[in-house]
């Protein structure tokens, strides 16, 4: 090989084959030299073949060649494992020549390779390696001065290559000081500001492509510009985040006084006083909330979160206030040793100027931009204060900071004119110069006249307020739109939320801090954010729900201090005055429709299950534009207009949603009526339920995929369920599936009477998404009959778990119920009209104590830990059931009669089509039912399990039902025989009977004290629940005479009424719901 | 060296998995591992030939830079195609492709092509990782499959190439905003004689057609 090489030293078409296959296979010895044999990197190092390669590189050799071996040597060093085979290749610094080998830069390819080798070699850095790249002497450091030319290459891959080389570069341990003192004297300075400006263009034509949009078509460049902007920024953070304290107080002075402050924070005041150098304020402060969402490093996100909340420097005592923030910088200027010599502000400056020329000169492809930022930062002057100056040079350096900023500030505050020029020029000189590159001698002048104004600006200074934090707050005013209310939203959620911002500074200004204690906070601030809220609230609002849910977010922050609220009376009441109006909007859009309960259940899905998460939606591009209404733009809902009636319902539903739980949590109660379902109150596969007595359709279950399974098919008040027998108890079943009757599907199979074809859709949390089936499968039944009764039972289960859900949505909207637009039971509505909240309260109860762990858990899986209690019991519920068969309405109504008396929870559960009714004739008082559920936590656990022997005499007149029905034990058989109108009869047996138990037992047979207590605790419940006063005083009412009968009528009659009742059983409808309301009406006196 | 579009390619999954192998392998067929080596390399650069138009196909390795959030995120949004790879033979980077994918997702353009490699395939006597359970994981999540070997070259060119019809695929849809290069898609120096090219391309079809 060594021969070919020493043959072949000049390139030549033809030899150019061979020479690219000798490198080749060199690489590949040398690799299996570093694995295997080190005697080869002897060799090669004794033929100095690095030599060679140089030589054949500067040959020109075309790109076929240099390519190759750029390559080659990407993949040498990329294989090499060994530290001494790395530093046999590093010795000799050829690898520095080649470094500094002016490839054709042009040739995208050599440049890839070429920048890829750049990297390779980062990645090889540490602290021994450093010294193979930085020369002391020569004080050099190709890798990475050359690395950087390469900063604003227009190739994204290259400079991302470039950055990770810097960050390489930077990582590398701190030991080096001289390498160091390199990189921040003689590159950090130009790098750094270069690489402010080029982010600074960037933000330029981001918010010039803002401004020419036409009808959303800049989206796509916007995006991207919005992303290259988030990148930067996480590169900087990036850079912070290594933590070198050299780099980022020259990183941090740059960012702050050339590209945050000049350009960003001073265009929120100013959009006229200046002429182009300014950006849009909403741009500014979208770009803003970015910054404090990415960046956390303390000296910088401070010292800026400090101008734009206390702009008011220059009002009071500016020396202060400017020290203040001048040593947030300070401080950690202080902890960096002053090593080099004092020196004055202009000398250095000079100097590095100097330094940069030569470099300048040295690197002709540096695009001359050395020069320029050497300018710049003559121009600078005071803002630029770059240089790490000895102590007594501080001062003055932090005087010059000082008055610019003042200068700045005044000017932002439009109160003398000259210092308006003055803020304008400041963002001139950080953005002219570099614009205007090659105006050199345009640059001098600047030069001159900065340093006036400079001298002006030490001047007495005028009268100051907050601009920037006014024009905050008073840009959270929707009244038009709310562009840029989202925006300054977010940036209070990012300062407030930034780890790098001082809490003070915060606390003064009484801004939210999250999870802090506090005892007041900003009335201005909370007072704009309700009027967002009552302004979303109202018809045609122009607040999109992504402010509104921030400004919700921001006002928690604001309120909630630990546990409790420290909100205002008469704040609360502005609010609850938006909630109420939220309720009226919702309220118009509210129609029976069956397709208004999806709705309503996808909003609120969608609601909690993608909360809001500021961060991205400060990386959405598209929020910068003008608000939108229509959804072909591909905006998210969130984060437009509604565009028509469903999404103006929609909307409607989500703003009614968050208005509501931030009162309820606001007013710290729990929220007990959402979602409409809850998973825990479901049945879950797993689940092993007593069904003794409960309604079964044995049916062999053929899925999609062909897999058969025989189940029985068993229906419950919101879910369909299959189930397989339990192989220890008789009567027992193990759930397999269950699904919720409203999403079901259920059709007949065309050519097979006795199968259904059955399709349970997952309810999902994105309305676009395509329904997802849960259950697809072909349901065979024993013979038609039995197909249709499953039918039937389906169809009915769905139509009244639906109904059921859109009472409760009537009742949460304090609606007037309305007549039922299904008349499944065939009742007579209008008989039973009267204001019995009983029933529902029933309905209640029974889900709620489910829910409550002390209720001893009563859902089916954990039926067995109260034994005999459920099981002698559950029997009781299905009597009627096979009693009512003859006529399905009186089944219904039969049970519900009996029930009445007897067990008002097992109606609820047992029959869901005598719910139906009587949500019916249920007022609107969903309080009712809340303060039962409260009850029904504290009964069960405080008397069902410790009063049990007080349960045979309750449980007597269930006895007799039973007798009198004769067929208790249900066979899948005689369940056949009911008529299929019958209310499905899937039983959480347990849940129910036991909670019955406690009823009777509370009912009937605990002292007085005792049921006080109860009492109490519900009124205890119905007052915290903060219901209004009149549906309040109807539930202690009802309540009275529910627990305690004794009081107003005589203590038995109830058991006697059951009697009554169930020999009624059998009677038709009309005369059932007489009896209902005969039960009914002694308790409305 | 002219071509019609240029994509651009990232890798990524856990270290050892074979990547830059693999990349190495199909940039530099001439690297056959005749002595035994494990050889790879972060950057290549190769021409591929679909539909009868040159396409030159630039892929990026992202090893060694998983510290900075900035680069990979900036990596990411840059690629039109990513390979995401595992090794057969370790479960646990099998288990990691999740977070992997995760993290594509949320910082690539939402339109990158993402193919699922299971490297290793000629250790197939230390597999711990089925095929199925492979098939299964790109299916759920909507991802091209394929099991590869570095060593043997086994499907090596198929991963890359097939990716690459995807992503041609898509610029044919027009999902691709080809003018735009933040999407990892440059259109080639020579492509004002577009409507030549496209005209030529018909006949080339066929001839694709054929060879897969």
């Amino acid at each position: 090989m060594y021969h070919v090489l020493t043959k072949n030293t000049t390139v030549t078409d033809h030899n150019r084959n061979l020479l690219v296959e000798t490198i080749r296979s060199i690489t590949e010895i040398l690799i299996w030299g570093d694995q295997n044999d080190s005697s080869v990197f002897d060799f090669f190092l004794e033929k100095n073949m690095f030599a060679f390669f140089l030589n054949i590189l500067r040959q020109k050799s075309g790109r076929y060649v240099c390519v190759q071996l750029l390559q080659t040597l990407n993949i040498l060093f990329e294989n090499i494992s060994h530290e001494t085979s790395l530093y046999y290749l590093l010795s000799n610094n050829h690898v520095n020549s080649i470094i500094v080998h002016k490839f054709d830069f042009s040739d995208e390819e050599i440049m890839a390779y070429y920048i890829s080798f750049l990297k390779t070699l980062s990645l090889k850095l540490n602290n021994h390696t450093v010294h193979f790249f930085y020369n002391e002497h020569t004080n050099d450091f190709a890798l990475y001065t050359e690395a950087i030319k390469f900063f604003n290459h227009p190739e994204s891959m290259v400079r991302i290559a470039v950055r990770t080389i810097t960050l390489n570069v930077y990582k590398v341990p701190v030991d080096n000081q001289h390498m160091l003192h390199y990189i921040r004297d003689k590159t950090a300075v130009p790098y750094f500001s270069n690489l402010v400006w080029f982010i600074g263009s960037h933000v330029i034509e981001l918010d010039k492509c803002v401004q020419t949009d036409e009808e959303h078509k800049n989206r796509g460049k916007l995006s991207d510009l919005v992303a290259e902007h988030l990148d930067h920024l996480h590169y900087l953070n990036d850079i912070l985040i290594i933590n070198c304290e050299f780099l980022n107080d020259v990183l941090t002075d740059h960012l702050l006084n050339r590209l945050f402050l000049p350009l960003y924070v001073y265009s929120l005041v100013s959009p006229e006083t200046s002429e182009e150098r300014n950006i849009n304020p909403q741009v500014s402060l979208y770009l803003l909330s970015q910054v404090f969402l990415i960046i956390h490093y303390q000296p910088l996100v401070n010292a800026l979160a400090d101008v734009i909340l206390n702009g008011d420097l220059s009002v009071c005592t500016p020396q202060t206030d400017g020290h203040s923030t001048h040593k947030n910088m300070a401080s950690v200027g202080g902890l960096r040793r002053f090593i080099k010599p004092p020196e004055s502000l202009e000398r250095s400056l000079e100097m590095s100027r100097h330094r940069c020329r030569k470099r300048t000169q040295k690197r002709p492809n540096y695009k001359n931009l050395g020069e320029e930022e050497d300018d710049e930062r003559a121009a600078g002057g005071g803002g630029g204060s770059v240089e790490p100056g000895g102590e007594e040079n501080w001062d003055d350096n932090s005087r010059l900071r000082e008055r610019e900023k003042g200068k700045g500030i005044e000017g932002g505050g439009g109160g003398s004119s000259k210092g308006s020029r003055a803020s304008g020029e400041t963002a001139e000189e950080i953005e002219m110069v570099v614009m205007e590159k090659c105006k050199v001698s345009e640059l001098t002048e600047q030069n001159i006249t900065d340093e006036e104004k400079t001298a002006a600006a030490t001047r007495s200074h005028a009268q100051r307020s907050r601009p920037f934090l006014d024009m905050v707050y008073s840009a959270l005013d929707c009244t038009n739109d709310d562009y840029h209310a989202l925006f300054v939203l977010c940036l209070l959620y990012a300062v407030s939320h930034s780890k790098g911002v001082n809490k003070d500074l915060l606390e003064r200004l009484q801004l939210p801090v999250p999870d802090q204690e506090r005892s007041s906070y900003s009335l201005v601030l909370v007072e704009r954010l309700i009027r967002v809220m009552s302004q979303a609230a109202q018809p045609e609002s122009k607040v999109r729900l992504a402010t509104l849910e921030l400004s919700c977010l921001l006002l928690k922050q604001s309120v909630l201090s630990g546990d409790h609220c420290i909100i205002k009376d008469v704040h609360l009441a502005c609010l609850e005055g938006a909630r109420e109006e939220s309720l009226h909007l919702l309220r118009r859009f509210y129609k029976g429709e069956e397709i208004f309960l999806d709705m309503f259940e996808d909003e609120y899905r969608s609601m909690t299950s993608k909360p809001l998460n500021v961060e991205y939606l400060m990386m959405d591009a598209s929020v910068l534009l003008p608000p939108t209404g229509t959804p072909l733009t591909g905006i998210d809902f969130v984060k437009r207009l509604p565009c028509g009636d469903v999404e103006k319902t929609r909307r409607a539903i989500r703003v009614f949603f968050m208005l509501r739980s931030l009162s309820l949590q606001l007013q710290g109660e729990p929220e007990t009526q959402l979602p409409l379902t809850r998973s825990e109150d479901l049945i879950k596969t797993d689940d092993v339920l007593d069904l003794n007595n409960s309604d079964l359709i044995a049916c062999m279950v053929v899925s999609k995929d062909g897999c058969q399974a025989q189940r029985f098919l068993a229906v419950d008040v919101y879910q369909m369920s299959l189930v397989e027998p339990e192989t220890k108890r008789l009567g027992w079943g193990v759930v397999k599936f269950a699904g919720l009757l409203q999403d079901m599907q259920v059709s007949g199979v065309e050519d097979d009477s006795r199968a259904l074809n059955i399709i349970i859709h997952k309810p999902s949390s994105n309305p676009h998404a395509k329904p997802l089936p849960i259950l697809q499968a072909n349901f065979i039944f024993a013979d038609h009959i039995r197909c249709i009764i499953a039918k039937q039972r389906l169809a009915k289960g769905r139509i009244q778990a639906r109904h059921m859900k859109m009472q409760r949505i009537t009742a949460l909207l304090d609606l007037p119920v309305q007549p039922s637009a299904t008349e499944v039971l065939g009742f007579g509505q209008t008989a039973n009209a009267s204001p019995s909240a009983l029933p529902f309260r029933f309905y209640e109860q029974s889900r709620r104590a489910s829910n409550d762990p002390t209720a001893s858990r009563s859902v089916f899986a954990s039926v067995d830990k109260v034994p005999g209690f459920a099981v002698a019991h559950c029997v009781s519920q299905h009597s009627p059931s096979p009693l009512s068969s003859p006529s399905p309405p009186s089944s219904g109504s039969g049970s519900t009669g009996r029930c009445d008396s007897v067990t008002a929870s097992t109606i609820s559960a047992q029959s869901p089509a005598d719910e139906g009714a009587f949500l019916d004739h249920t007022p609107p008082s969903s309080s009712g039912a809340e303060a039962e559920g409260g009850a029904a936590d504290t009964m069960p656990g405080s008397s069902g399990p410790a009063l049990a022997p007080s349960l045979t005499p309750a449980s007597q007149p269930t006895i007799s039902l039973l007798t009198e029905s004769g067929s208790d034990s249900l066979s899948v058989e005689s369940l056949t025989l009911l008529p299929p109108a019958d209310s499905p009869h899937l039983h959480p047996c347990a849940r129910h009977s036991s909670i019955s138990q406690s009823l009777l037992t509370a009912e009937g047979f605990i002292p007085e004290e005792e049921e006080e207590d109860i009492m109490a605790d519900e009124r205890e419940e119905g007052g915290e629940g903060g219901w209004l006063d009149e549906t309040e005083t109807t539930v202690k009412e009802v309540t009275t005479e529910l627990v305690t009968p004794t009081e107003e009528e005589p203590g038995g009659q109830e058991i006697p009424a059951v009697k009554e009742q169930t020999k009624d059983q059998s009677l038709p409808a009309e005369q059932t719901e007489m009896h209902n309301e005969t039960i009914d009406s002694p308790e409305l006196d | 060296m002219a071509y019609a579009y240029l994509f651009k390619y990232i890798i990524i999954g856990d270290t050892g998995v074979g990547k830059s192998c693999l990349l190495l392998q199909f940039t530099d067929k001439r690297f056959q591992p005749v002595h035994d080596l494990t050889i790879g390399v972060e950057f290549g650069a190769r021409m591929i030939t679909i539909d009868g138009k040159q396409i030159k196909l630039q892929i990026w390795d992202t090893a060694g830079q998983e510290s900075f959030r900035s680069i990979t995120r900036s990596y990411y949004r840059g690629a039109a195609g990513a390979l995401l790879v595992y090794d057969i033979t370790r479960r646990d980077t099998f288990n990691h492709l999740t977070t992997w994918l995760e993290d594509a997702r949320q910082h690539s353009n939402s339109n990158m092509v993402i193919m699922l490699i299971g490297n290793k395939s000629d250790l197939e006597s230390r597999r711990e990782v089925k095929k199925e359970e492979g098939e299964a994981f790109a299916r759920e999540h909507g991802l091209i499959f394929m099991e590869t070997s570095a060593k043997t070259a086994s499907n090596v060119e198929e991963a890359f190439i097939n990716t690459a019809k995807e992503i041609y695929e898509k610029i044919q849809e027009g999902v691709f905003d080809i003018n735009n290069e933040a999407n990892g898609i440059k259109i080639g120096p020579q492509h004002p004689t577009t409507n030549s090219t496209l005209s030529g391309s018909q006949g080339g079809q066929h001839a694709g057609g054929g060879c897969c």
